[in-house]
């Protein structure tokens, strides 16, 4: 553990040292674990999208249609929405990822729903983020290193193709989860800083003003780091000088490898929601159930049945 | 059925056995043939009563594992998720029971999902006795008796929650340890000697470990015991019937009958306890992670029975806390920390001694009253169970906030609102149903029931015939009480000899006269009601809606 | 609660008669054998008229059926027995072995359960005579000679054992009671320690530096760069051998902080107040570059108070909903706590990491009657 938080790292973190910071950690998980050679492979291999692969001037066209009515035209922002040329692109991608931009109604907080826009749109639009909005670098870049949601069937042609890419995110992603190690600090970070919202299952909460803190159940790794650098809502910001990426792999490993666990206690896990739904079946199936027996037991019947 | 007139040779040799030593032949004929009123609400008790062996029974098993310890220690037990988690020794023993003991999971889970079950069988049984007026004299002492197992099953579930250290469990504690902190003057003292220090500390769970299975558990069982043999020895009330006096009971023989059926209801119990515990996941302690001081969840609740307090803490405001001489006086920890539970379980422990006191009736009832009969008692009581549901309710303010999307502070505004009106709209509602139950009666009483058949008269009118009512509905409704008080007779501020009773002039004469006018005033007279004898047709007889002259 | 019954196996035929809820059903107040035995030839331990036995044909259907749910209980009790076994005690750590083997157990053992007590229910209802005995209330009060007798051989008990004559020995014997019922809160005194000043102060003084919780990583204030909303637990960043997370849970419990950072242009009035006793100190000389340090212990009943909203600067507690403005002082905006939380002042080393430069303003933790008493 102490190798770990032995190290410091340079305080103005940009995108290069977050990977080396990554890299490193793979390295050393490497070394540590001999395992891990999938894990080091993906560590390494992932990576933004090249240029080839997006379109500036596709993404501008995404944007001037789907953002730039709230946002304006040069991200400077509206009386509908706020200025985006700082946020940093890990905001531009949770955002649209987790389908709560474009919002239809500015005012309300955004529930979790399906992206509006294809991958492919979404890369465009980042790279035209990246180009032309966004001021001096500001604000967090993506951890294209964190494993991202599963690939979706409609993104791909045939099922070959699909597959391969299910089974090398399945790879990566296990990777992710299993090179975080120490559950002691994973669990202390997500409970001391991330559950009195979210619930200790990720379940979500309640907080001021009729806003809530989302339910993180569906919520992919990427898309928790991305809502922590870039803090959404009223959701508060944790960099990577406050919690470092390594921190961040344990915290997200903690609270996914929780809540993929198979419930121990039979099929029935009301939600996870805790004492409340335990009291409430206690009345209205437990004690019914009882009392059904009961009138069974005492129910007048006549002698010639 | 073959007709056995000799007992078997062995069950004999035991019998014998027995007497010899006992002289016990005539007492256990005697209480074989008890006589127990057949209705499933007279059940409710017994649901508590297998519930607490259950609990007994389950308890044991878990004591031969779990360890009473803080002592921190490094997970290295079997499950895999929270190896090398730093952990109390409690709370690892736990693990083990759960992961390395089979059938530990299955067990932890019953005498969880038993202990819910427990203390909302003695809520359902308590009310049962309350809107019946069970508990009015001789049953006094076993009504204080119930009111004490009722809060000592609230301690011993408190208690039993905070024992496996994990986070919401020691969260409960630290709760119990803020209430304590404010109490004037003796707060900190008291909170440095239960706790052995400060919080945590190494003790708590040791301390509370001997409450939950010994100390409690003692007191409980003596307390159920007594409870028993004191119904054993006045015998159960019964609802109004035929041939049902406060002088004769009529019921189900204790052997052969009510043994089998009460035999066979702790089957059921278990089974369906069982059952829960099977498919159900409860308290999932070993996903909540270790306690610590320092974490906290969202939507942290205690179990049901302790949701009233909860609540009570979450919505009542600091507007009164004080500050004398410097010194604190938090009004919003001590007033739901100790007044609102005063006020709940004080009021339940004086009610029978408050109302015999209204009306003067010193008499004993063994038929009990049926709750339209008693529409002040009944309006009393549904006041007392909506202050206790909306104080539960906003216990869970966070989980209805979030699951209903209404805002937060809204709900806290709501539940305080409802806190106060809402048990003056239930006494009023109550009493209002009631009445017009009383008069649904009476009008069954005096015009039969409605047959369904519809007839045309010559005059070509169509009209429902009425029917007799049978010999037992009628007894039913005849049999209703006239509430009234000594307070309120004519001759009460006069005493025999004609001598005005100064008691009478003085402040608690005219607060009894007032309560008592309180009490008795909103009744429907049965006195002068014809019943109805088959004979003619009634359709659209006048009402019969006079309210009793005071 | 009124409803008498709703289980009967069979409603009269045609309509109903309109049942008075509470009341049991017309025509069914008297359940008559009609082919139980004649009178005269009634050999039960209950009277005749108070015995209703079931038809022969009944008895026989009853007993069927209750042994077929006996044998179902006892195939029950066979599967729970045998689910013990099917799975070993390594196999029960991986949770989903767990399930399954809770799911077997459970479910055999409610199989069981429910056999037994549906088998008994229906001995008792189809084999098994319906009885409605009648049986007298014990008379209560005992008669006024009995009660008489026992008072006058009371008190002349009491009288002639001199406990009411000889009042030396009588007020003795409650002296020398009185010092033992005073015994047990003696021998409590040792329970624990006598608070002292433990619940004014904690482990924070000036130069310590702290770690990011769950982490052994000293914070800086550089670190706080990139993140102009920042929020993070942090606890004193002390390294005791004889605890995994450097310092014991009663010392977590009353030094860990929330540190937070605010936008300068966000701070409100309280802020810039000259706090009474110091010197023209202000709250915000006590933050660094923004960040500011709160007491993360509610003072209401103690919970964790941590649920931060970066942008109406409330920090709520998640147990009974307490809120506080952390851009004002941390004052109570909403909910039942009695105080703010009290604040940590803080100031950076030479080498830039974040230090306490003292303890809290005031005890942090739940509001107790001297906290504001030095």
């Amino acid at each position: 553990m102490k190798w770990i938080t032995a190290r410091r790292r340079h305080p103005l973190a940009g995108y290069v040292v977050v990977i080396l910071a990554l890299a490193l950690f793979g390295v050393g998980y490497a070394a540590l674990a001999p395992t891990a050679d999938q894990a080091r492979a993906q560590t390494l291999a992932a990576d933004a999208p090249s240029q080839d692969d997006v379109d500036v001037l596709e993404g501008k066209e995404v944007f001037d249609q789907t953002c730039a009515t709230c946002h304006n035209y040069d991200g400077s922002g509206t009386a509908n929405g706020p200025d985006i040329r700082g946020v940093g692109p890990a905001a531009v991608n949770f955002q649209v990822s987790t389908g709560r931009m474009p919002s239809m109604d500015p005012d309300s907080q955004m529930p979790r729903k399906p992206m509006a826009m294809s991958e492919q749109d979404l890369q465009n639009l980042i790279a035209y983020y990246n180009a032309e909005i966004r001021t001096d670098d500001l604000g967090p870049d993506i951890p294209y290193d964190v494993p991202d949601e599963a690939p979706d069937r409609s993104e791909f042609e045939d099922e070959a193709a699909y597959e391969a890419a299910v089974e090398e995110y399945q790879t990566e992603y296990e990777a992710y989860i299993e090179g975080a190690e120490d559950t002691d600090m994973g669990m202390r970070l997500y409970l001391t800083n991330c559950a009195h919202c979210h619930g200790w299952s990720g379940g979500g909460g309640a907080l001021t003003d009729g806003r809530w803190a989302p339910e993180i159940h569906a919520a992919s790794p990427r898309q928790i780091y991305e809502a922590m650098v870039s803090g959404p809502g009223a959701m508060p910001m944790f960099s990577d000088g406050v919690i470092e990426p390594e921190e961040k792999q344990e915290l997200i490993s903690y609270v996914k490898t929780l809540q993929s666990e198979p419930d121990a206690g039979g099929i029935f896990a009301l939600e996870r929601v805790g004492q409340v739904a335990e009291g409430f079946i206690a009345w209205v199936v437990g004690l019914s159930l009882i009392i059904a027996c009961a009138i069974w037991i005492t129910a007048k019947q006549r002698a010639h049945d | 059925m073959s007709k056995t007139t000799q007992a078997p040779k062995a069950l004999r040799g035991v019998g014998n056995f027995i007497d010899d030593r006992f002289h016990l032949a005539k007492t256990g004929e005697k209480n074989l043939r008890k006589v127990f009123p057949n209705h499933w609400s007279f059940m409710l008790g017994e649901i508590a009563l297998y519930s607490f062996i259950i609990l007994l029974l389950t308890g044991v098993f878990l004591t031969l594992w779990f360890k009473p310890s803080m002592v921190e220690v490094i997970y290295d037990g079997s499950y895999e998720r929270l190896q090398g988690v730093p952990m109390s020794e409690a709370y690892a023993s736990t693990l083990y029971i759960d992961f390395e003991v089979r059938g530990g999971f299955l067990v932890r889970q019953i005498h969880h999902w038993s202990a819910l079950i427990f203390v909302a069988s003695l809520v359902v049984h308590m009310l049962r006795v309350f809107f019946t007026g069970a508990f009015r004299k001789p049953r006094e002492i076993n009504w204080l008796i119930g009111v004490a197992i009722f809060v000592l099953a609230m301690l011993e579930g408190l208690f039993g929650y905070s024992l496996p250290d994990d986070l919401p469990s020691g969260m409960g504690v630290r709760i119990l340890q803020g209430v304590m902190l404010a109490l004037p003057l003796v707060g900190p003292y008291i909170s440095m000697f239960l706790f052995g220090g400060e919080f945590p500390g190494e003790d708590i769970i040791t301390r509370l470990y001997m409450l939950h299975v010994l100390a409690i558990p003692a007191l409980l069982l003596g307390l159920i015991v007594a409870h028993i043999m004191i119904l054993w020895h006045q015998k159960h009330t019964q609802y109004p019937g035929k041939g049902h006096t406060d002088k004769t009971v009529v019921g189900t023989p204790m052997f052969p009958a009510f043994a089998v059926k009460a035999g066979g209801f702790f089957f059921f119990t278990f089974a369906v306890t069982a059952g829960l515990s099977a498919f159900v996941q409860v308290n999932p302690i070993h996903l909540f992670g270790p306690f610590t001081p320092t974490s906290i969840t969202s939507g942290l609740q205690p179990d049901w029975y302790m949701g009233f307090m909860e609540g009570s803490l979450r919505i009542f405001p600091n507007w009164f806390d004080l500050t004398l001489f410097g010194y604190a006086i938090p009004t919003a920890v001590l007033v739901p920390g100790l007044v609102v539970p005063g006020l709940v379980f004080g009021g339940l422990a004086a009610w029978p001694f408050v109302e015999q006191w209204i009306t003067g009736d010193k008499r004993a009832h063994n038929v009990v009253d049926r709750p339209r009969n008693a529409p002040t008692r009944t309006g009393v009581g549904a006041a007392g169970v909506t202050f206790y549901g909306v104080l539960w309710l906003a216990g869970a303010n966070d989980i209805l906030s979030e699951t209903f999307s209404i805002d937060l502070y809204l709900t806290t505004y709501i539940f305080r609102v409802l806190a106060i009106v809402g048990p003056i709209v239930a006494f009023l509602v109550a009493k209002r149903i009631c009445l017009g139950l009383q008069r649904r009666d009476r009008e069954t009483l005096e015009h039969g029931y409605e047959s369904g058949t519809i007839q045309q008269l010559p005059s070509g009118e169509f009209i429902e015939v009425h029917k007799r009512n049978s010999e037992e509905t009628a007894h039913v409704l005849k049999s209703k009480p006239t509430i009234t008080s000594t307070a309120l007779a004519d001759d009460a501020d006069v005493d025999d000899k004609g001598v005005e009773n100064p008691e009478a002039r003085k402040g608690t004469g005219k607060i009894r006269r007032a309560l008592a006018h309180w009490y008795t005033k909103d009744n429907v007279p049965f006195d002068d009601v014809e019943e109805h004898s088959g004979h003619h047709l009634h359709h659209s007889a006048p009402e019969g809606e006079k309210e009793a002259a005071h | 609660m009124t409803e008498n019954n709703t289980n009967d196996n069979n409603e009269a035929e045609g309509p109903a008669p309109e049942r008075v809820v509470g009341t049991p059903k017309a025509g069914e107040g008297v359940v008559s054998g009609t082919s139980a035995a004649p009178e005269s030839g009634h050999e039960g331990p209950y009277k005749a008229s108070e015995t209703h036995a079931r038809p022969e044909e009944m008895q026989r259907r009853g007993e069927k059926i209750a042994s077929v749910w006996f044998v179902l209980a006892f195939l029950g009790g066979i599967g729970f027995l045998a689910s013990y076994f099917v799975f070993g005690p390594e196999a029960i750590a991986d949770p989903q072995i767990a399930q399954y083997s809770n799911m077997l157990l459970g479910g055999t053992l409610t199989l069981a359960m429910f056999g037994i007590g549906a088998g008994m229910t229906v001995w008792a209802r189809q084999v098994m005579p319906h009885y409605e005995v009648a049986s007298p209330y014990d008379e209560l009060p005992s008669d006024e000679q009995e009660k008489g007798s026992f008072g006058a051989f009371f008190m002349r008990s009491a009288d002639e054992s001199g406990f009411t004559k000889r009042p030396l020995m009588r007020r003795t014997l409650i002296l020398a009671m009185l010092p033992l019922g005073l015994a047990p809160i003696v021998l409590l005194r040792d329970t624990g320690p006598l608070p002292g000043g433990k619940l004014k102060n904690t482990v924070w003084e000036p130069g310590l530096r702290m770690y990011v919780e769950g982490t052994h990583r000293a914070i800086r204030a550089d670190d706080f760069e990139d993140d102009p909303n920042a929020m993070i637990s942090a606890l004193p960043a002390i390294d005791d051998e004889d605890h995994p997370h450097g310092i014991s849970l009663d010392e977590q419990a009353k030094s860990v902080v929330l540190l937070i950072k605010i936008p300068e242009d966000e701070w409100e009035e309280r802020m810039t107040e000259e706090i009474e006793g110091t010197d023209g100190v202000t709250r915000l000389n006590w933050t660094h570059n923004g960040i500011i340090a709160y007491s993360k212990i509610c003072t209401h009943v103690g919970c964790p108070a941590a649920l931060y909203e970066r942008t109406t600067h409330r920090i709520l507690c998640p147990c009974h909903q307490s809120t506080f403005d952390a851009a004002n002082a941390a004052e109570v905006v909403f909910g039942p706590a009695h105080r703010p939380l009290p604040q940590l002042p803080i100031s950076v080393d030479d080498e830039g990491y974040l230090i306490a430069t003292g303890d809290f303003t005031q005890p942090p933790g739940p509001t107790f009657w001297d906290y504001a008493k030095d």
